[in-house]
């Protein structure tokens, strides 16, 4: 697994509503996000799933789509944000 | 404790601490008996064959939303999306799951994520003018001063 995981749903709109700024990110940076869809792959689920005490603190309890995750640091954001904060959560 | 309740006279079942005073079908009093999982599973099998379009979750979501004070979102394409998710979780994994959660494969947990949700707990949509479930396919109803100014 990569540094830098989106971990996000087919038919999630807020993952939508990122990816346009996840493109964006990987152009200006040069980092690469690997985008991990849950809904639809079992493995890609079952390893969000493996992160549930990690992400549901950051997530109103729950596992939420989209989840922004760095495995390095275990740096998370969760839901649709700013640009400034996905590129601050993948560059610090 | 949560059992599941039939009534005795047309076959409702209700699922929940205790079965109502009164059958909202049939509108007879002191009807409910406690059954098993198994028989409510039956029961509640027969009718769930019959075709449950997108349609059919449209129409049933807006009468769900009629005396509320959230409307379905008006976002047409959103709310498509939302949709296609939604049955698709429903074919794949049984339950119509919020496309924007993940179940955690705990039924009792996973019972929170099942669309409709109890979304007027979520931060999103709690205490805020412009509130909205967590996928934003329910929005809270805008005043109506926003509506006609
Ligand atoms: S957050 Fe919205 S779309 Fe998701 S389950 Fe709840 S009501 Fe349905």
């Amino acid at each position: 697994m990569k540094k830098h995981v989106m971990f996000h749903g087919r038919e999630c709109p807020h993952c939508k509503a990122m990816m346009p700024l996840v493109d964006r990110l990987e152009k200006e940076t040069g980092l690469s996000i690997e985008r991990l869809e849950v809904w639809h792959d079992e493995k890609n689920a079952d390893l969000m799933r493996s992160y549930r005490p990690i992400f549901t603190p950051k997530c109103g309890g729950q596992l939420r789509v989209p989840t922004f995750f760095n495995t390095e640091t275990n740096d998370t954001i969760c839901g649709e944000v700013e640009y400034e904060k996905l590129k601050e959560w993948a560059t610090k | 404790m949560i059992k599941f309740w039939r009534c005795y006279v047309c076959n409702d079942i209700h699922y929940g601490v205790k079965p109502p005073e009164i059958c909202p079908t049939c509108a007879v009093k002191n009807a409910y008996v406690l059954i098993s999982a198994r028989e409510a599973k039956t029961i509640c099998g027969a009718p769930a064959e019959a075709d449950f379009s997108k349609d059919d979750f449209l129409t049933a979501i807006q009468k769900f939303t009629e005396d509320n004070e959230f409307m379905v979102n008006p976002d047409r394409a959103k709310v498509d999306l939302l949709f296609d998710g939604i049955f698709n979780n429903e074919r794949n994994h049984g339950l119509k799951y919020c496309p924007c959660r993940l179940m955690c494969k705990e039924l009792e947990e996973d019972l929170k994520i099942v669309c409709p949700c109890n979304f007027q707990i979520h931060e999103t949509y709690k205490g805020l003018d412009k509130g909205e479930c967590w996928c934003g396919l329910f929005i809270k109803r805008p005043k109506t001063s926003e509506v006609n100014p």
